[in-house]
């Protein structure tokens, strides 16, 4: 059943935030759809307590989480022998995240497939309900208010968008000094949360400059 | 993401997986090469030069400019190594003289590059003016064509992000082709008959004095413009400790042979004595006529395609300055922003805004585009190269003074002491002789006023360093690293939270 609420989850959030809540086209490059989401789902574990990324990326809590996407990103960070950076493993998962994402949303009812228009091409995921794909902009929106005091997982949601380039997008619909509250509220964030959207905005930034997207 | 997490349960899996999507040395090579259009420097800028120095030492001095630039690239790319942000030159002052000399740096670089920018313009708009009178019996002035190859360049850069890869490749490899072709044919009908080797001899390099291979440097520079730019992917390139430097390498070494050929057949067809005289009657048609018919339309052609792939490729280096500048806080923020699919549309916009005025400008004040706009600001834009490959070179002893690092003594010492010492030499010389470099009497205005120009945007550059020394220390600290100024800030701050 779906509802305006969502899923809870930060990447689902995210992915309906960078694509277009009536046609399903993204508002980002692939590769800055894929850290931005990648970003996401390192950071429900982190928000959840299972993962930590500073100083090192490790597995906090070993049970598996329930949901399967969850379950299959701790069983990767498990399954490596070497030490990565956070960013190796944000470029490393980024590469399957939007898939990955697009399915889970499929699941929960949020997405549905629809046929490509000209022959040959393959089909799209388009929102099933186009109010429900809009409703992440309104929770981020409150992010961008300094009267408000939003849910750390809003804030993150607000600044992962923003790092992967969606500042376009979710910045012009709040209020006047919403950038310098999203950065303030960020500075609030733990160390891990703040450290994931750094290492997404300089992922994303370095593919712009090398202009490989 | 679950059958990759079925698959991949071994070590190193991570690793194998992120280079399976990076670039070989090939692809860098392809890359910087777009750059440098090897057809743009042989049917452009060599008759130009020819004509405006009315020096034909030109082919030797390709040579040994290869040689200094190839010392050059030896503690560049050993530099390069050790610190973020390596596509830029400023990232290099920043992090091995100071964030200070940075910021000077980073202004004469985006000088630098924005001349050499709209600067191609000059030769895009005679080119395909002389093109469509021929071909398609359309006969329009030279900035009209030069306003469409503006336009198309200034809405690829609103579109997106990423044009480079395969075409490129191929009309590089086209353009390549066609030069060796034409040098080829050239060398085979010389100029009386015999095959004369004068133009190879150093004793061109100092023809009418010393002073002369400070300008014919200033030349070889403009051509090998672009070799710099390998850096630039190597975050996105598989084994970067070895691809960038045997990319960068290679390309100094092709282009070498292709731009001291290409030079030597023409004065060697025209006849040494002639080949100034020549050049001046025939500009790019002195490369274009060493063969005939087909080989020539097609070398016509390229030249158009390899013009516009250079304006292009320097567009994106201009935007990618700006944008790296805006995103460190050194340029205003609202130039390090993207908008929609990641495009860089103020920083692209700003720098269509440039070539806009420089196009009416010249067109209104009725100068010649050939000479004026392409040669002076090429000119002048591989001037300001020069200036920051001599100061790079001192960030690189002054970086490697402060730990080996585990680079030899040859590349941290001995090389980049060797090509700042030639390559500043060769700023003080050119500085001396820019009349002859431009073509002007001594003493005319603009054979001081270019070099002032980087003097006047360095000081500038050096003011606001110390300006944002002073007040905005946050930002000030990480001045030079780009993309990762975000991340480096981050640490500072939580190494700051932790004592």
């Amino acid at each position: 059943m779906i509802q305006l609420a969502g899923t809870g989850l930060l990447a689902d959030d995210l992915y309906l935030l960078a694509h277009d809540d009536v046609s399903g086209r993204p508002f980002l490059q692939p590769r800055a759809l894929g850290l931005g989401l990648a970003g996401g789902l390192l950071a429900e574990l982190v928000l959840a307590g299972r993962v930590r990324v500073v100083p090192d990326v490790v597995v906090a809590d070993r049970a598996l989480p329930r949901d399967e996407l969850a379950c299959n990103v701790v069983g990767l960070l498990l399954s490596e022998r070497d030490q990565h950076e956070v960013g190796e493993w944000l470029a490393y998962l980024s590469r399957s995240a939007a898939e990955g994402v697009a399915l889970r949303l499929a699941g929960s009812g949020y997405l549905v497939r629809a046929p490509g228009r000209r022959w040959g091409r393959g089909g799209r995921w388009v929102p099933s309900d186009s109010d429900c794909a809009f409703a992440p902009l309104i929770r981020v929106r409150a992010v961008l208010d300094a009267a408000r005091q939003p849910a750390a997982s809003d804030v993150v949601l607000a600044g992962l968008a923003v790092g992967c380039g969606l500042g376009s997008r979710v910045l012009p619909l709040g209020p006047a000094g919403g950038r310098a509250q999203l950065e303030t509220a960020v500075r609030q964030l733990g160390p891990d949360l703040r450290a994931l959207i750094a290492q997404v905005q300089a992922g994303v930034d370095s593919a712009v400059l090398a202009q490989r997207m | 993401m679950s059958q990759i997490g079925a698959r991949r349960s071994r070590a190193g899996g991570l690793s194998r997986a992120l280079a399976r999507d990076r670039l070989g040395v090939l692809a860098v090579l392809f890359f910087v090469l777009a750059g440098v259009a090897p057809l743009t420097v042989a049917a452009g800028v060599i008759p130009t030069a020819y004509q405006t120095t009315g020096l034909t030492g030109i082919p030797a001095a390709f040579l040994a400019v290869a040689v200094i630039l190839g010392i050059f690239a030896v503690g560049y790319v050993a530099m390069a190594r050790h610190i973020q942000n390596a596509g830029a030159f400023y990232a290099f002052i920043s992090q091995g003289i100071g964030r200070v000399f940075g910021v000077a740096a980073a202004l004469v670089a985006l000088l630098s590059y924005s001349f050499l920018q709209v600067g191609l313009y000059g030769a895009l708009g005679p080119a395909a003016a002389a093109e469509a009178a021929a071909h398609l019996g359309v006969h329009a002035s030279w900035w009209a064509w030069a306003l469409l190859a503006w336009a198309i360049i200034a809405v690829l850069g609103q579109l997106r992000v990423d044009i480079t890869g395969r075409v490129l490749g191929v009309l590089l490899t086209a353009e390549l082709a066609v030069i060796v072709a034409e040098s080829v044919a050239g060398l085979a009908h010389p100029a009386g008959g015999n095959l004369s080797f004068a133009t190879l001899s150093p004793a061109g390099l100092t023809s009418a004095g010393v002073g002369t291979f400070g300008v014919l440097a200033v030349v070889a520079v403009l051509g090998f413009v672009g070799f710099e730019q390998a850096p630039v992917l190597a975050e996105e390139a598989r084994n970067a400790r070895r691809t960038i430097p045997v990319a960068t390498f290679l390309a100094l070494g092709l282009i070498a042979v292709v731009y001291a050929g290409a030079s030597w057949a023409m004065a060697v067809h025209a006849g040494t004595a002639h080949v100034v005289a020549a050049a001046a009657q025939e500009g790019p048609g002195l490369l274009f006529g060493l063969g005939g018919g087909a080989l020539s339309q097609a070398a016509q052609l390229l030249f158009l395609t390899s013009l516009f792939a250079a304006a292009l490729a320097f567009h994106n280096v201009v935007w990618r300055y700006v944008f790296a500048l805006g995103r460190e806080n050194v340029l205003p923020a609202a130039l390090g922003r993207t908008g929609a699919n990641n495009i860089p549309k103020a920083a692209s916009l700003l720098q269509s805004a440039t070539g806009l005025a420089v196009i009416v400008f010249y067109s209104a004040t009725g100068q010649d585009p050939m000479s004026r706009l392409f040669f002076w600001l090429g000119t002048s834009g591989g001037f300001g190269i020069m200036l920051l490959l001599a100061v790079t070179s001192v960030a690189v002893v002054a970086f490697f003074a402060r730990g080996s690092r585990g680079e030899t003594a040859w590349r941290r010492l001995i090389a980049p002491l060797l090509s700042a010492g030639l390559l500043l030499t060769i700023v003080v010389l050119a500085v001396r002789n820019y009349a002859i470099l431009l073509g002007v009497p001594p003493g005319d205005a603009a054979a001081w006023a270019f070099p002032a120009s980087y003097a006047a945007v360095a000081v500038v550059g050096l003011g606001w360093g110390l300006v944002l020394k002073a007040r905005r220390p946050e930002l000030y600290s990480v001045i030079g690293f780009g993309a990762q100024a975000v991340t480096t800030r981050l640490a500072a701050d939580a190494e700051e939270g932790s004592r």
